[in-house]
């Protein structure tokens, strides 16, 4: 079985059935996981910030560190390899936070915020999320057969 | 309860530090200082010397032209650059293969303490701040005492990840077991290494700036607690405890901070710490 990582700030997409798609310490930042069970294709991408507005340049470098950017491409990516928006499931990880009750931090939840109304502009449906709290996550996506993982405090549970 | 003595013990079996970075350090805050006199406390160490020639001529610092001498690689880079190079080489060089309690190897903690350094110095650049040689060394160094006390954290893991279970953060959950914590304890080596006492200040309240004396430079404390908060946030060598960490409610006040250049810090600097990272990885093997 072929591990492929997907970095900070990047996004991969594979149909090669032995392979499973892995992205390590989600703290803020979220892992969308976008399965096409009739097609064998799997795609995440690791986004860090919300908006691609914070830097218009970083943005065009590296369109998957934002969501307003990174989220369309992966879904552009999916049809690419000829996947229909109906027949995608879609699961979600991360957007943790600190302990900080001054807001300063909250560039998880922003993430999610962002997430959310793309997701609902597009009538795309999460299957399963698992969001929030002072936790870092470590997932998995299986591309044969859909399945995903998320490792955390020492736990790993199926998604 | 761990005594002082065996903390004693852990810390003076600690590699040192080579004194090559403060040396340099020093001559940059010197108007006096030639050329000569960098060339003349770093050819004496071939680490280091070697260590400047790769970053010179490294794809990421992009040169116009090679450098063959340190003499060379010093009008290359600047003398800033220099300091930065000779901490990081000197920094690498202390970090163990693995630092159990923490589920660390020697990448994850070094990519963490890069991550920290080089956001530290983004921010403070961000806000206008302070000269950079502090904040850059303060920031790699800020853990330093989880090199000594990682061993006894390991011994009572499960007791400090109960505590976090119960909702404390790592910090406060290794002072309730051991008795201690990784920042005092930093404070410590870095008395113990001579380094500069804004460094030891730095390592003894990067959790806790608002509650450090006033004798402290507090602004530098609280531009490396909010780098060490972002860089755990955005998963820059993430430890056990994970994101159970509270920022201090003072700071972002004190330093009239916002999320935006947070986020812009974060972006910006992701390329710069893998970059920088790579280029000095301590000898631990893969991740």
């Amino acid at each position: 079985m072929a591990l492929i990582t997907v970095e900070i700030s990047d996004l991969r997409v594979s149909a090669d059935q032995d392979s499973t798609l892995v992205t390590y310490a989600l703290g803020s930042c979220i892992a969308v996981m976008v399965h096409d069970p009739l097609r064998k294709v799997a795609g995440m991408i690791h986004y860090m910030l919300p908006l691609s507005e914070t830097s218009a340049q970083k943005a065009a470098e590296r369109p998957a560190m934002f969501a307003d950017t990174g989220i369309p491409l992966l879904f552009k990516t999916m049809y690419g390899y000829g996947c229909e928006k109906k027949d995608l499931v879609v699961k979600v990880a991360g957007g943790g936070a600190l302990y900080d009750d001054q807001g300063l931090f909250s560039i998880g939840k922003r993430n999610y915020t962002v997430l959310r109304k793309l997701f609902w502009k597009n009538g795309i449906i999460i299957a399963a999320e698992d969001v929030g709290g002072a936790r870092s996550r470590t997932v998995r996506l299986e591309v044969l057969s859909g399945r995903c993982t998320v490792q955390s405090q020492g736990e790993e549970l199926a998604l | 309860m761990i005594t002082p003595d065996r903390i004693a013990g852990a810390i003076a079996q600690l590699p040192t530090l080579s004194t090559v970075a403060t040396r340099l350090w020093s001559l940059t805050r010197d108007e006096r200082s030639s050329v000569a006199d960098f060339e003349a406390v770093i050819r004496p160490d071939p680490a280091l010397t070697a260590n400047l020639l790769r970053y010179a001529n490294s794809a990421w610092f992009a040169p116009r032209s090679r450098a063959e001498s340190v003499r060379q690689a010093v009008v290359l880079l600047g003398v800033k650059r220099v300091c930065e190079v000779a901490t990081l080489a000197a920094a690498a060089r202390v970090v163990p293969p693995r630092l159990p309690g923490y589920g660390l190897d020697a990448l994850g903690f070094w990519q963490h303490c890069v991550a920290v350094a080089v956001l530290s110095e983004r921010l403070s650049g961000e806000l206008g701040l302070r000269p950079p040689d502090l904040t850059f060394t303060a920031g790699l160094l800020h853990d330093i005492g989880k090199l000594a006390i990682c061993s006894f954290v390991a011994d009572q893991s499960d007791e400090i990840l109960s505590g976090l279970r119960e909702g404390l953060s790592f910090v406060s959950a290794e002072r309730r077991v051991l008795g201690l914590d990784h920042a005092e304890i930093g404070a410590a080596v870095a008395r113990a290494w001579n380094l500069p006492p804004q460094v030891a200040d730095v390592a003894a309240w990067h959790h806790d700036p608002g509650r450090a004396p006033d004798s402290v430079d507090r602004a530098l404390v609280d531009l490396v607690h909010v780098a060490d908060g972002l860089a755990q946030l955005v998963g820059f060598g993430n430890d056990v405890g994970e994101l159970a960490r509270e920022i201090d409610r003072g700071t972002r006040q004190r330093l009239g901070l916002k999320v935006q250049q947070l986020e812009r810090a974060a972006g910006d600097c992701l390329e710069p710490i893998r970059e920088m990272g790579a280029l000095f990885a301590p000898a631990g093997g893969p991740r």
